[in-house]
């Protein structure tokens, strides 16, 4: 019999061309066990479902990292879990919102989480130790808008809003622009 | 989960006084092996004589979280105050990015190939 030789390819990857907006949820246990394979979605869903570079889906993948990380260690009891929320608007921008549940013992303000950022941007490079250079740097180079506000049950949002249309998604080149925090 | 394959070797380079110490890195960095992974350097770093320069080969990490960025900042602390120099030599571009985008390349030299680093070291 000849050899049969045959590829059978999955459901091709949803390409936002239309009108609609996609949102995907995903919530997952406090640990960082569960991070590379949401590393892995994000890389995945930034190259095929939209219209941003590969090079950004790798930076995407770094915030998106950075956010649940900080959500996990800052936010969230051990047993816990976080949501994140991607939400694609063709033409127009991504939004990633991450939200954690809070944290009994120290816990943490959107105010206090803002001032630690801004601190950590002041400091010398040489001086900022081991912590703090998720979200005082790749989350905000990286992001046009980043947004961080307090819930009822104690916990935190964290949302982040990358332009389409915005020219520094074009190049290789970090964005050195200021970016904009809200609280 | 992520996983971080490590060599640790050295490099005997004409013209230098001393061996320079290469360490390879393999696989990711991330929250769920960088604090388990740190020690193996702070260790390396505490045996090494003084004046004795570090290359670190990154050709094969294809991920590095913001802490495991601040751990190669602290190993620069501890092998410059033993008056010795690191170098990161080869690392994939979005590696190299996020090295960048916390500002790690005004601390250390970033190399394309392992000569430019021993170079440098």
């Amino acid at each position: 019999m000849e050899e049969i030789k045959g590829v059978i390819k999955g459901a091709n990857p949803v390409k936002i061309n239309s009108d609609k907006e996609i949102e995907i949820k995903i919530e997952i246990p406090t640990k960082a066990y569960f991070m590379s394979g949401i590393r892995d979605f994000t890389l995945s869903m930034i190259k095929n479902m939209t219209d941003f570079s590969e090079n950004w889906a790798y930076r995407f993948q770094s915030v998106v990292d950075e956010l649940c990380n900080n959500a996990i260690e800052h936010g969230s009891e051990k047993d816990s879990s976080i949501k994140i929320t991607f939400i694609a608007v063709p033409d127009k921008h991504i939004k990633i919102i991450v939200e954690d549940f809070g944290k009994k013992d120290n816990p943490i303000t959107a105010k206090e989480i803002q001032e630690k950022i801004l601190n950590t941007q002041k400091k010398d490079i040489k001086d900022l130790g081991i912590r703090g250079r998720g979200l005082a740097f790749i989350v905000t180079k990286w992001t046009d808008k980043l947004e961080i506000l307090d819930t009822e049950n104690g916990g935190h949002i964290i949302q982040i809003t990358k332009n389409l249309n915005d020219d520094k998604f074009k190049t290789v080149e970090r964005s050195l622009e200021p970016n904009q925090i809200i609280i | 989960m992520a996983e971080i394959k490590y060599t640790f070797s050295e490099l005997i380079v004409t013209g230098k006084p001393k061996p320079i110490k290469l360490i390879v890195l393999e696989g990711m960095l991330d929250e769920s092996n960088a604090d388990e992974f740190a020690p193996k350097i702070y260790e390396f770093i505490e045996s090494m004589d003084n004046e004795t320069s570090v290359i670190l080969d990154l050709e094969k990490l294809t991920y590095m979280n913001s802490k495991s960025i601040g751990y190669i900042a602290d190993y620069y602390n501890k092998v410059s105050a033993k008056n010795g120099k690191i170098v990161i030599a080869k690392p994939a571009r979005n590696v190299k990015e996020t090295l960048s985008v916390v500002g790690l390349d005004q601390m250390i030299p970033f190399t394309q190939t392992l000569e430019e680093a021993k170079l440098q070291a």
